[in-house]
Protein backbone atom coordinates (compact mmCIF):
# COMPACT_ATOMS: atom_id res chain seq x y z
CA UNK A 1 0.00 0.00 0.00
CA UNK A 2 1.85 3.33 -1.31
CA UNK A 3 1.00 6.71 0.84
CA UNK A 4 -0.10 9.97 -0.32
CA UNK A 5 2.15 12.89 0.77
CA UNK A 6 1.99 16.90 0.57
CA UNK A 7 5.22 16.72 -1.99
CA UNK A 8 3.05 13.96 -4.37
CA UNK A 9 -0.17 16.72 -4.50
CA UNK A 10 2.14 19.23 -5.29
CA UNK A 11 3.01 17.52 -7.96
CA UNK A 12 -0.28 16.74 -9.29
CA UNK A 13 -0.97 20.11 -9.27
CA UNK A 14 2.04 21.63 -10.78
CA UNK A 15 1.75 19.17 -13.61
CA UNK A 16 -1.80 20.15 -14.14
CA UNK A 17 -1.03 23.51 -13.95
CA UNK A 18 1.63 22.63 -17.08
CA UNK A 19 -1.47 21.18 -18.66
CA UNK A 20 -3.26 24.03 -18.94
CA UNK A 21 -0.67 26.38 -19.87
CA UNK A 22 0.18 24.23 -22.78
CA UNK A 23 -3.45 24.37 -23.65
CA UNK A 24 -3.38 28.29 -23.85
CA UNK A 25 0.10 28.50 -25.48
CA UNK A 26 -1.43 26.17 -28.50
CA UNK A 27 -4.69 28.30 -28.48
CA UNK A 28 -2.35 31.51 -29.18
CA UNK A 29 -0.28 29.57 -31.50
CA UNK A 30 -3.48 28.20 -33.58
CA UNK A 31 -4.28 31.66 -33.63
CA UNK A 32 -1.48 32.91 -35.06
CA UNK A 33 -1.43 30.14 -37.72
CA UNK A 34 -4.63 30.84 -38.74
CA UNK A 35 -4.36 34.45 -38.84
CA UNK A 36 -1.07 33.72 -41.40
CA UNK A 37 -3.04 31.37 -43.39
CA UNK A 38 -5.80 33.98 -43.66
CA UNK A 39 -3.15 36.86 -44.36
CA UNK A 40 -0.98 33.68 -47.22
CA UNK A 41 -4.77 33.38 -48.66
CA UNK A 42 -5.69 37.19 -48.92
CA UNK A 43 -1.95 37.59 -50.77
CA UNK A 44 -2.89 35.24 -52.97
CA UNK A 45 -6.53 36.05 -54.55
CA UNK A 46 -4.56 39.73 -54.49
CA UNK A 47 -1.73 38.34 -57.03
CA UNK A 48 -1.44 39.21 -60.59
CA UNK A 49 -2.56 35.64 -61.49
CA UNK A 50 -5.80 35.99 -59.79
CA UNK A 51 -9.14 36.89 -61.50
CA UNK A 52 -9.76 39.04 -58.94
CA UNK A 53 -6.36 40.74 -58.99
CA UNK A 54 -7.95 44.06 -59.73
CA UNK A 55 -10.92 43.85 -57.10
CA UNK A 56 -8.37 42.95 -53.42
CA UNK A 57 -5.55 44.64 -52.71
CA UNK A 58 -2.56 43.05 -51.32
CA UNK A 59 -2.38 42.87 -47.55
CA UNK A 60 0.38 45.53 -47.20
CA UNK A 61 -1.10 48.13 -49.58
CA UNK A 62 -4.95 47.90 -47.72
CA UNK A 63 -2.63 48.36 -43.99
CA UNK A 64 -0.26 51.04 -45.24
CA UNK A 65 -3.33 52.67 -46.82
CA UNK A 66 -5.13 52.48 -43.99
CA UNK A 67 -1.98 53.86 -41.49
CA UNK A 68 -1.60 56.79 -43.91
CA UNK A 69 -4.94 57.90 -44.30
CA UNK A 70 -5.99 57.41 -40.30
CA UNK A 71 -5.01 61.11 -38.78
CA UNK A 72 -4.75 62.99 -42.10
CA UNK A 73 -5.51 62.14 -45.91
CA UNK A 74 -4.41 64.01 -49.11
CA UNK A 75 -7.37 62.33 -50.82
CA UNK A 76 -10.00 63.47 -48.41
CA UNK A 77 -8.62 67.18 -48.37
CA UNK A 78 -8.72 66.53 -52.24
CA UNK A 79 -12.21 66.14 -52.43
CA UNK A 80 -12.87 68.46 -49.84
CA UNK A 81 -14.22 65.56 -47.82
CA UNK A 82 -14.00 66.48 -43.73
CA UNK A 83 -15.82 65.04 -40.95
CA UNK A 84 -15.88 68.41 -38.92
CA UNK A 85 -19.25 70.64 -39.82
CA UNK A 86 -19.50 72.08 -36.63
CA UNK A 87 -16.19 73.17 -36.57
CA UNK A 88 -16.11 74.76 -40.01
CA UNK A 89 -19.73 76.69 -39.09
CA UNK A 90 -17.82 78.55 -36.35
CA UNK A 91 -14.77 79.06 -38.25
CA UNK A 92 -17.02 80.49 -41.52
CA UNK A 93 -18.23 83.10 -38.49
CA UNK A 94 -14.88 83.85 -38.21
CA UNK A 95 -14.08 84.69 -41.79
CA UNK A 96 -11.91 80.99 -42.14
CA UNK A 97 -13.27 77.83 -44.54
CA UNK A 98 -12.40 74.54 -45.17
CA UNK A 99 -8.78 74.61 -45.42
CA UNK A 100 -8.18 76.11 -42.08
CA UNK A 101 -9.66 73.25 -40.64
CA UNK A 102 -7.05 70.68 -38.35
CA UNK A 103 -5.62 67.78 -39.92
CA UNK A 104 -7.71 65.27 -38.30
CA UNK A 105 -10.83 66.48 -39.80
CA UNK A 106 -9.42 64.70 -43.22
CA UNK A 107 -8.48 62.18 -41.26
CA UNK A 108 -10.32 58.67 -41.44
CA UNK A 109 -10.45 58.56 -37.53
CA UNK A 110 -13.19 61.23 -37.38
CA UNK A 111 -15.40 59.31 -39.52
CA UNK A 112 -14.48 55.93 -37.31
CA UNK A 113 -15.58 57.76 -34.28
CA UNK A 114 -18.67 59.22 -35.33
CA UNK A 115 -19.86 55.56 -36.90
CA UNK A 116 -18.57 54.10 -33.17
CA UNK A 117 -20.50 56.98 -31.23
CA UNK A 118 -23.58 56.37 -33.22
CA UNK A 119 -23.59 52.47 -32.68
CA UNK A 120 -22.86 52.58 -28.95
CA UNK A 121 -24.97 55.24 -28.69
CA UNK A 122 -28.36 53.24 -30.46
CA UNK A 123 -26.97 50.04 -29.10
CA UNK A 124 -27.23 51.42 -25.43
CA UNK A 125 -30.69 53.56 -26.55
CA UNK A 126 -32.15 50.20 -27.96
CA UNK A 127 -30.82 47.92 -25.08
CA UNK A 128 -32.63 50.34 -22.32
CA UNK A 129 -35.83 50.59 -24.40
CA UNK A 130 -36.10 46.54 -25.22
CA UNK A 131 -34.72 45.27 -21.57
CA UNK A 132 -36.86 47.95 -20.22
CA UNK A 133 -40.19 46.37 -21.95
CA UNK A 134 -39.03 43.14 -21.91
CA UNK A 135 -38.46 42.88 -18.39
CA UNK A 136 -40.87 45.13 -16.87
CA UNK A 137 -43.72 42.61 -18.69
CA UNK A 138 -42.28 40.11 -16.60
CA UNK A 139 -44.27 41.86 -13.55
CA UNK A 140 -46.90 43.10 -15.43
CA UNK A 141 -47.75 40.52 -17.93
CA UNK A 142 -50.61 43.37 -19.47
CA UNK A 143 -47.61 44.94 -21.10
CA UNK A 144 -46.40 41.75 -22.65
CA UNK A 145 -50.50 41.43 -24.13
CA UNK A 146 -49.95 44.63 -25.73
CA UNK A 147 -46.45 44.82 -26.93
CA UNK A 148 -46.30 41.05 -27.89
CA UNK A 149 -48.19 41.28 -31.24
CA UNK A 150 -46.53 45.06 -32.11
CA UNK A 151 -43.53 43.62 -31.44
CA UNK A 152 -43.96 40.88 -33.75
CA UNK A 153 -45.85 42.12 -36.86
CA UNK A 154 -42.15 44.69 -36.90
CA UNK A 155 -40.07 41.88 -35.98
CA UNK A 156 -41.32 40.27 -39.49
CA UNK A 157 -39.88 43.34 -41.15
CA UNK A 158 -36.45 42.35 -42.53
CA UNK A 159 -34.21 45.28 -40.89
CA UNK A 160 -32.15 45.87 -44.00
CA UNK A 161 -35.89 46.48 -45.74
CA UNK A 162 -36.68 48.96 -42.78
CA UNK A 163 -32.94 50.47 -43.30
CA UNK A 164 -33.36 52.38 -46.60
CA UNK A 165 -36.80 53.45 -45.14
CA UNK A 166 -35.06 54.87 -42.04
CA UNK A 167 -32.18 56.79 -44.73
CA UNK A 168 -35.70 58.10 -46.68
CA UNK A 169 -37.72 59.00 -43.51
CA UNK A 170 -34.57 60.96 -41.65
CA UNK A 171 -32.86 61.74 -44.46
CA UNK A 172 -29.59 61.82 -45.17
CA UNK A 173 -29.33 65.44 -43.37
CA UNK A 174 -29.60 64.21 -39.87
CA UNK A 175 -27.20 61.40 -39.84
CA UNK A 176 -27.43 60.62 -36.32
CA UNK A 177 -31.28 60.25 -35.97
CA UNK A 178 -30.66 58.01 -39.64
CA UNK A 179 -28.29 55.78 -38.40
CA UNK A 180 -29.01 55.39 -34.37
CA UNK A 181 -32.75 55.32 -35.48
CA UNK A 182 -31.82 52.18 -37.03
CA UNK A 183 -30.15 50.58 -35.10
CA UNK A 184 -32.39 51.63 -32.08
CA UNK A 185 -35.57 50.02 -33.80
CA UNK A 186 -33.52 46.79 -34.32
CA UNK A 187 -31.66 46.52 -31.06
CA UNK A 188 -34.66 47.33 -29.32
CA UNK A 189 -37.03 44.45 -30.55
CA UNK A 190 -34.22 42.43 -30.38
CA UNK A 191 -33.76 42.99 -26.45
CA UNK A 192 -37.44 42.73 -25.84
CA UNK A 193 -37.90 39.13 -27.32
CA UNK A 194 -34.33 37.83 -26.11
CA UNK A 195 -35.83 38.98 -22.33
CA UNK A 196 -38.68 37.45 -22.83
CA UNK A 197 -37.30 34.41 -24.01
CA UNK A 198 -35.01 34.13 -21.42
CA UNK A 199 -37.60 34.84 -18.76
CA UNK A 200 -39.64 31.57 -20.45
CA UNK A 201 -36.49 29.67 -20.17
CA UNK A 202 -36.28 29.79 -16.19
CA UNK A 203 -37.67 26.34 -14.90
CA UNK A 204 -41.20 26.86 -13.29
CA UNK A 205 -39.92 24.89 -10.50
CA UNK A 206 -37.72 27.72 -9.76
CA UNK A 207 -40.13 29.87 -9.39
CA UNK A 208 -42.53 28.03 -7.75
CA UNK A 209 -39.50 27.41 -5.22
CA UNK A 210 -39.36 30.88 -5.12
CA UNK A 211 -43.08 31.34 -4.25
CA UNK A 212 -43.10 29.02 -1.32
CA UNK A 213 -40.02 30.48 0.24
CA UNK A 214 -42.29 33.98 0.55
CA UNK A 215 -40.63 35.46 -2.50
CA UNK A 216 -43.22 38.51 -4.08
CA UNK A 217 -43.35 39.66 -7.78
CA UNK A 218 -40.54 42.31 -6.54
CA UNK A 219 -38.03 39.76 -4.98
CA UNK A 220 -38.91 37.22 -7.68
CA UNK A 221 -37.95 40.18 -10.74
CA UNK A 222 -34.99 41.15 -8.10
CA UNK A 223 -33.38 37.57 -7.09
CA UNK A 224 -34.75 35.11 -9.88
CA UNK A 225 -35.38 36.88 -13.46
CA UNK A 226 -32.84 39.63 -13.59
CA UNK A 227 -29.63 37.62 -12.75
CA UNK A 228 -31.51 34.06 -14.39
CA UNK A 229 -32.14 35.92 -17.61
CA UNK A 230 -29.01 37.55 -17.89
CA UNK A 231 -26.55 34.84 -19.62
CA UNK A 232 -29.18 34.93 -22.58
CA UNK A 233 -29.76 38.58 -22.22
CA UNK A 234 -25.94 38.89 -22.82
CA UNK A 235 -26.05 36.55 -25.68
CA UNK A 236 -29.08 38.39 -27.74
CA UNK A 237 -26.90 41.65 -26.87
CA UNK A 238 -23.58 40.17 -28.36
CA UNK A 239 -25.86 39.52 -31.73
CA UNK A 240 -27.60 42.75 -31.21
CA UNK A 241 -24.05 44.60 -31.80
CA UNK A 242 -22.61 42.42 -34.07
CA UNK A 243 -25.49 43.29 -36.10
CA UNK A 244 -25.58 47.14 -35.56
CA UNK A 245 -21.76 47.33 -36.47
CA UNK A 246 -22.72 46.16 -39.98
CA UNK A 247 -26.26 48.14 -39.87
CA UNK A 248 -24.80 51.28 -39.18
CA UNK A 249 -22.27 50.77 -41.70
CA UNK A 250 -25.02 50.03 -43.81
CA UNK A 251 -27.04 53.16 -43.17
CA UNK A 252 -23.79 55.36 -43.97
CA UNK A 253 -23.53 53.27 -47.24
CA UNK A 254 -26.75 54.21 -48.50
CA UNK A 255 -26.42 57.45 -47.88
CA UNK A 256 -24.89 59.52 -45.01
CA UNK A 257 -22.26 62.11 -45.64
CA UNK A 258 -20.26 60.98 -42.59
CA UNK A 259 -19.01 58.18 -41.10
CA UNK A 260 -17.26 54.74 -41.73
CA UNK A 261 -19.75 54.03 -44.13
CA UNK A 262 -19.48 56.98 -45.92
CA UNK A 263 -15.93 56.96 -46.71
CA UNK A 264 -16.74 53.14 -48.04
CA UNK A 265 -19.27 54.14 -50.16
CA UNK A 266 -17.52 57.30 -51.51
CA UNK A 267 -14.12 54.83 -52.45
CA UNK A 268 -15.55 52.26 -53.89
CA UNK A 269 -16.49 54.82 -56.51
CA UNK A 270 -13.01 54.62 -57.49
CA UNK A 271 -12.75 50.56 -57.60
CA UNK A 272 -10.65 50.52 -60.49
CA UNK A 273 -8.67 53.29 -59.76
CA UNK A 274 -5.64 54.39 -57.72
CA UNK A 275 -6.28 52.89 -54.21
CA UNK A 276 -10.11 52.46 -54.25
CA UNK A 277 -9.94 48.95 -53.21
CA UNK A 278 -7.53 49.11 -50.69
CA UNK A 279 -9.15 51.78 -48.86
CA UNK A 280 -12.81 50.12 -49.00
CA UNK A 281 -10.64 46.59 -47.82
CA UNK A 282 -8.64 48.09 -45.39
CA UNK A 283 -11.84 50.26 -43.75
CA UNK A 284 -14.10 46.71 -44.06
CA UNK A 285 -11.25 45.10 -42.43
CA UNK A 286 -10.84 47.61 -39.62
CA UNK A 287 -14.52 47.50 -38.96
CA UNK A 288 -14.28 44.01 -38.80
CA UNK A 289 -11.51 43.63 -36.57
CA UNK A 290 -12.87 46.50 -34.48
CA UNK A 291 -16.40 44.46 -34.11
CA UNK A 292 -14.31 41.39 -32.97
CA UNK A 293 -12.36 43.04 -30.23
CA UNK A 294 -15.63 44.71 -29.00
CA UNK A 295 -16.97 41.06 -28.97
CA UNK A 296 -14.01 39.34 -27.30
CA UNK A 297 -13.82 42.15 -24.55
CA UNK A 298 -18.04 41.53 -24.16
CA UNK A 299 -17.65 37.77 -23.76
CA UNK A 300 -15.22 37.80 -20.64
CA UNK A 301 -17.24 40.40 -19.25
CA UNK A 302 -20.34 38.29 -19.57
CA UNK A 303 -18.48 35.49 -18.41
CA UNK A 304 -17.35 37.23 -15.16
CA UNK A 305 -21.09 38.41 -14.28
CA UNK A 306 -22.10 34.99 -15.43
CA UNK A 307 -19.76 33.00 -13.31
CA UNK A 308 -21.85 30.77 -11.82
CA UNK A 309 -22.76 28.88 -15.06
CA UNK A 310 -20.91 26.93 -16.80
CA UNK A 311 -18.90 29.51 -18.87
CA UNK A 312 -17.59 30.81 -15.36
CA UNK A 313 -16.38 27.17 -14.48
CA UNK A 314 -14.33 27.73 -17.68
CA UNK A 315 -13.00 31.17 -16.88
CA UNK A 316 -12.09 29.21 -13.88
CA UNK A 317 -14.14 31.79 -11.76
CA UNK B 1 -45.60 24.49 16.36
CA UNK B 2 -49.57 25.36 16.63
CA UNK B 3 -51.21 24.73 12.71
CA UNK B 4 -53.08 21.76 12.39
CA UNK B 5 -53.64 21.14 8.83
CA UNK B 6 -56.52 19.95 7.74
CA UNK B 7 -57.91 18.42 4.26
CA UNK B 8 -61.65 19.11 3.79
CA UNK B 9 -63.26 17.17 1.30
CA UNK B 10 -60.82 17.89 -1.14
CA UNK B 11 -61.10 17.35 -4.83
CA UNK B 12 -58.71 18.10 -7.93
CA UNK B 13 -60.13 17.28 -11.50
CA UNK B 14 -57.96 17.97 -14.33
CA UNK B 15 -59.49 18.24 -18.00
CA UNK B 16 -57.43 16.22 -20.06
CA UNK B 17 -57.26 17.71 -23.66
CA UNK B 18 -59.72 14.55 -24.99
CA UNK B 19 -61.83 16.15 -23.44
CA UNK B 20 -62.04 13.46 -20.67
CA UNK B 21 -62.18 14.44 -16.58
CA UNK B 22 -59.25 12.87 -14.74
CA UNK B 23 -60.05 12.82 -10.90
CA UNK B 24 -56.44 13.86 -9.17
CA UNK B 25 -58.08 13.93 -5.69
CA UNK B 26 -61.00 12.90 -5.01
CA UNK B 27 -63.00 13.90 -1.37
CA UNK B 28 -59.72 13.47 0.08
CA UNK B 29 -60.07 13.96 4.34
CA UNK B 30 -57.48 13.45 7.12
CA UNK B 31 -56.10 16.14 9.76
CA UNK B 32 -52.46 16.35 10.54
CA UNK B 33 -51.22 17.75 14.06
CA UNK B 34 -48.58 19.73 15.13
CA UNK B 35 -44.92 18.18 14.13
CA UNK B 36 -46.20 15.44 12.71
CA UNK B 37 -44.46 13.11 10.17
CA UNK B 38 -46.57 12.18 7.54
CA UNK B 39 -45.57 10.70 4.22
CA UNK B 40 -47.82 10.43 1.43
CA UNK B 41 -47.74 7.45 -0.22
CA UNK B 42 -48.91 6.05 -3.58
CA UNK B 43 -48.63 4.89 -7.14
CA UNK B 44 -47.11 7.58 -9.96
CA UNK B 45 -50.11 9.29 -11.32
CA UNK B 46 -52.25 8.67 -8.59
CA UNK B 47 -52.30 12.59 -7.00
CA UNK B 48 -49.36 12.26 -4.08
CA UNK B 49 -48.18 15.83 -5.66
CA UNK B 50 -51.36 16.97 -6.32
CA UNK B 51 -52.13 16.82 -3.21
CA UNK B 52 -49.03 18.36 -2.29
CA UNK B 53 -49.30 21.39 -4.49
CA UNK B 54 -52.82 22.19 -3.16
CA UNK B 55 -51.39 22.42 0.46
CA UNK B 56 -48.47 24.66 -0.94
CA UNK B 57 -50.94 26.72 -2.52
CA UNK B 58 -49.49 26.07 -6.20
CA UNK B 59 -52.67 24.66 -7.26
CA UNK B 60 -56.31 25.50 -6.66
CA UNK B 61 -58.48 22.79 -5.40
CA UNK B 62 -61.54 22.24 -7.50
CA UNK B 63 -63.46 21.92 -4.73
CA UNK B 64 -63.11 21.46 -0.65
CA UNK B 65 -60.33 23.15 1.20
CA UNK B 66 -56.81 22.76 2.84
CA UNK B 67 -56.64 24.70 6.21
CA UNK B 68 -54.01 25.72 8.13
CA UNK B 69 -55.68 26.09 11.51
CA UNK B 70 -58.93 28.01 10.78
CA UNK B 71 -57.32 29.41 7.94
CA UNK B 72 -58.26 28.15 4.25
CA UNK B 73 -55.08 28.28 1.26
CA UNK B 74 -55.70 30.38 -0.93
CA UNK B 75 -51.63 30.61 -2.52
CA UNK B 76 -48.34 30.01 -1.46
CA UNK B 77 -46.32 31.73 1.41
CA UNK B 78 -43.58 30.73 3.35
CA UNK B 79 -46.07 29.68 6.25
CA UNK B 80 -45.55 26.23 4.13
CA UNK B 81 -41.69 26.20 2.37
CA UNK B 82 -41.47 23.57 -0.17
CA UNK B 83 -38.67 21.22 -1.56
CA UNK B 84 -39.26 20.11 -5.01
CA UNK B 85 -38.43 16.76 -6.73
CA UNK B 86 -36.04 18.93 -9.42
CA UNK B 87 -33.16 20.95 -8.71
CA UNK B 88 -34.50 24.11 -7.61
CA UNK B 89 -31.15 26.01 -6.28
CA UNK B 90 -30.99 28.78 -7.60
CA UNK B 91 -27.76 28.82 -9.27
CA UNK B 92 -26.86 32.35 -9.57
CA UNK B 93 -26.55 33.11 -6.01
CA UNK B 94 -24.16 31.78 -3.45
CA UNK B 95 -24.85 28.65 -1.52
CA UNK B 96 -25.18 31.52 1.85
CA UNK B 97 -27.48 33.20 -0.71
CA UNK B 98 -29.39 30.70 -1.36
CA UNK B 99 -30.70 29.85 2.15
CA UNK B 100 -30.80 33.55 2.67
CA UNK B 101 -33.66 34.08 -0.02
CA UNK B 102 -36.62 33.63 2.04
CA UNK B 103 -35.59 35.77 4.55
CA UNK B 104 -34.36 38.07 2.26
CA UNK B 105 -38.09 37.89 0.34
CA UNK B 106 -39.41 37.64 4.07
CA UNK B 107 -37.41 41.51 5.17
CA UNK B 108 -35.67 39.90 8.29
CA UNK B 109 -32.89 42.64 9.09
CA UNK B 110 -29.63 41.94 7.50
CA UNK B 111 -28.35 40.66 11.24
CA UNK B 112 -30.64 38.19 11.59
CA UNK B 113 -31.09 37.26 8.34
CA UNK B 114 -26.75 36.32 8.98
CA UNK B 115 -27.81 34.86 12.37
CA UNK B 116 -30.53 32.22 10.34
CA UNK B 117 -28.45 31.37 7.61
CA UNK B 118 -25.36 30.63 9.39
CA UNK B 119 -27.35 28.28 11.74
CA UNK B 120 -29.04 26.60 9.22
CA UNK B 121 -25.70 25.78 7.20
CA UNK B 122 -23.95 24.63 10.04
CA UNK B 123 -27.29 22.35 10.45
CA UNK B 124 -27.09 20.45 7.22
CA UNK B 125 -22.93 20.72 6.93
CA UNK B 126 -22.79 23.23 4.29
CA UNK B 127 -20.68 25.48 6.38
CA UNK B 128 -17.67 25.45 4.52
CA UNK B 129 -19.41 25.77 1.47
CA UNK B 130 -21.26 28.95 2.28
CA UNK B 131 -19.62 30.67 -0.57
CA UNK B 132 -19.51 28.01 -3.62
CA UNK B 133 -21.73 28.54 -6.46
CA UNK B 134 -24.25 25.33 -6.49
CA UNK B 135 -22.97 23.95 -9.82
CA UNK B 136 -19.85 23.20 -7.79
CA UNK B 137 -21.61 21.12 -5.20
CA UNK B 138 -22.91 17.96 -5.82
CA UNK B 139 -26.54 16.57 -6.25
CA UNK B 140 -26.68 15.53 -2.56
CA UNK B 141 -25.45 18.73 -1.43
CA UNK B 142 -27.78 20.52 -3.09
CA UNK B 143 -30.13 19.10 -2.53
CA UNK B 144 -28.95 20.08 1.73
CA UNK B 145 -29.17 23.70 0.13
CA UNK B 146 -32.56 23.68 -0.74
CA UNK B 147 -33.53 21.83 2.78
CA UNK B 148 -32.00 24.39 4.63
CA UNK B 149 -33.55 27.55 2.76
CA UNK B 150 -36.94 25.85 3.28
CA UNK B 151 -36.10 25.51 7.24
CA UNK B 152 -34.58 28.76 7.69
CA UNK B 153 -37.25 30.55 6.13
CA UNK B 154 -39.26 29.67 9.23
CA UNK B 155 -42.47 27.84 8.28
CA UNK B 156 -44.64 25.22 10.85
CA UNK B 157 -45.22 23.07 7.79
CA UNK B 158 -42.29 21.89 5.32
CA UNK B 159 -43.43 19.97 2.38
CA UNK B 160 -41.21 17.98 0.50
CA UNK B 161 -42.00 16.18 -2.97
CA UNK B 162 -39.99 13.08 -3.62
CA UNK B 163 -36.88 14.93 -2.42
CA UNK B 164 -34.94 12.67 -2.98
CA UNK B 165 -35.61 10.55 -5.74
CA UNK B 166 -33.11 11.17 -7.93
CA UNK B 167 -30.17 10.20 -5.04
CA UNK B 168 -27.79 7.47 -4.80
CA UNK B 169 -28.61 5.01 -2.17
CA UNK B 170 -25.70 6.27 0.41
CA UNK B 171 -26.43 9.91 -0.25
CA UNK B 172 -30.01 8.89 0.44
CA UNK B 173 -29.44 7.62 3.58
CA UNK B 174 -27.41 9.99 4.82
CA UNK B 175 -29.90 13.18 3.82
CA UNK B 176 -32.80 10.46 5.67
CA UNK B 177 -30.36 11.34 8.80
CA UNK B 178 -29.90 14.79 8.22
CA UNK B 179 -33.46 15.23 7.70
CA UNK B 180 -34.59 13.44 10.85
CA UNK B 181 -32.36 14.97 13.01
CA UNK B 182 -33.70 18.76 12.21
CA UNK B 183 -37.59 17.29 12.40
CA UNK B 184 -36.48 16.15 16.22
CA UNK B 185 -34.83 19.64 16.53
CA UNK B 186 -37.36 21.83 15.36
CA UNK B 187 -40.99 19.68 15.46
CA UNK B 188 -42.08 21.22 12.58
CA UNK B 189 -45.05 20.01 10.89
CA UNK B 190 -43.40 17.50 7.44
CA UNK B 191 -45.41 16.49 4.55
CA UNK B 192 -43.28 13.96 2.80
CA UNK B 193 -44.27 12.63 -0.64
CA UNK B 194 -42.64 9.04 -1.99
CA UNK B 195 -42.88 6.53 -3.83
CA UNK B 196 -40.59 4.32 -1.65
CA UNK B 197 -42.02 2.01 1.04
CA UNK B 198 -39.06 1.87 3.02
CA UNK B 199 -38.58 5.73 2.71
CA UNK B 200 -41.59 5.75 4.61
CA UNK B 201 -41.37 3.74 7.08
CA UNK B 202 -37.87 4.98 7.52
CA UNK B 203 -39.16 8.76 8.16
CA UNK B 204 -42.94 8.65 8.92
CA UNK B 205 -44.94 8.85 11.70
CA UNK B 206 -47.74 8.27 9.87
CA UNK B 207 -48.46 6.84 6.00
CA UNK B 208 -51.33 8.14 4.18
CA UNK B 209 -52.06 6.08 1.36
CA UNK B 210 -53.28 7.39 -1.54
CA UNK B 211 -54.72 5.27 -4.85
CA UNK B 212 -56.46 7.00 -8.09
CA UNK B 213 -57.07 10.40 -6.09
CA UNK B 214 -58.34 8.64 -3.37
CA UNK B 215 -56.89 8.55 0.51
CA UNK B 216 -57.88 4.79 0.95
CA UNK B 217 -55.71 4.41 4.48
CA UNK B 218 -53.73 5.82 7.27
CA UNK B 219 -51.62 3.81 8.49
CA UNK B 220 -49.63 5.29 11.88
CA UNK B 221 -45.99 4.31 12.26
CA UNK B 222 -45.38 3.51 15.71
CA UNK B 223 -42.12 2.30 15.27
CA UNK B 224 -39.27 2.72 17.41
CA UNK B 225 -36.52 5.45 16.08
CA UNK B 226 -33.63 5.34 14.52
CA UNK B 227 -35.26 2.57 12.57
CA UNK B 228 -32.30 1.14 11.21
CA UNK B 229 -32.27 -2.50 9.14
CA UNK B 230 -33.18 -4.41 12.47
CA UNK B 231 -36.04 -1.90 12.90
CA UNK B 232 -37.22 -2.34 9.79
CA UNK B 233 -37.04 -6.28 10.06
CA UNK B 234 -39.22 -6.50 13.08
CA UNK B 235 -42.80 -8.54 11.95
CA UNK B 236 -44.41 -5.09 13.28
CA UNK B 237 -42.36 -3.34 10.31
CA UNK B 238 -42.88 -6.27 7.71
CA UNK B 239 -46.79 -6.07 8.54
CA UNK B 240 -46.64 -2.51 7.41
CA UNK B 241 -44.32 -2.36 4.33
CA UNK B 242 -46.97 -6.01 3.27
CA UNK B 243 -50.31 -3.51 4.56
CA UNK B 244 -49.13 -0.54 2.27
CA UNK B 245 -48.00 -3.00 -0.67
CA UNK B 246 -51.23 -4.57 -0.77
CA UNK B 247 -53.09 -1.66 -0.38
CA UNK B 248 -50.99 0.01 -3.88
CA UNK B 249 -51.81 -3.37 -5.08
CA UNK B 250 -48.15 -4.58 -5.62
CA UNK B 251 -47.80 -8.22 -4.56
CA UNK B 252 -44.24 -9.16 -2.74
CA UNK B 253 -42.65 -10.73 -5.47
CA UNK B 254 -43.46 -7.36 -7.87
CA UNK B 255 -41.88 -5.10 -4.57
CA UNK B 256 -39.03 -7.65 -4.62
CA UNK B 257 -38.14 -7.34 -8.22
CA UNK B 258 -38.61 -3.72 -7.59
Amino acid sequence: MTTTTETDILDVRAAAHRQKRRRQIAYVLYLILGLILSLLIWQLVAAPFSPLFYLVPPPFDAFRHFGENLMFSERMLERYVHACPDLLDELELTGGGMFDLPDHCFGYIRHIMRTTRNIMIAVTLGTIFGLTVGLSSLVFPRIADVVTPIAGFFGTTPIFIAAPFFVIWFGIEYPLMTTVGVVVFYTTLLMYFFSRRAADNIEVGIIESALTLGGDRRSIFRWVYLPGTIPEIAGGFRIALAGAWGLGTLVEVLGIQMGGGFLIRMWSFAMGVLEGPAAVVSLILFFGVLAVVVDGILVLFIRYITRWSESGRKLGL
Amino acid sequence: MSTVVNFENLWCVFEHRSGQLVHALEDVNFRVDPGEFVCVVGRSGHGKTTLLRVLAGLQPPTAGAVKLGETAVTGPGSDRAMVFQQDTVFPWLHVKDNVEFGLRANKLPEGERNEITDYWLQAVGLEEFADSWPRELSGGMRKRVALASAMAVGSDVVLMDEPFGSLDYFTRRNLHEVLLNLWVETKKTIFFVTHDIEEALILADRVILLAEGKLVDDIAVNLPRPRNEDVRATPEAVSIFKLILAHLGITEEEATQA
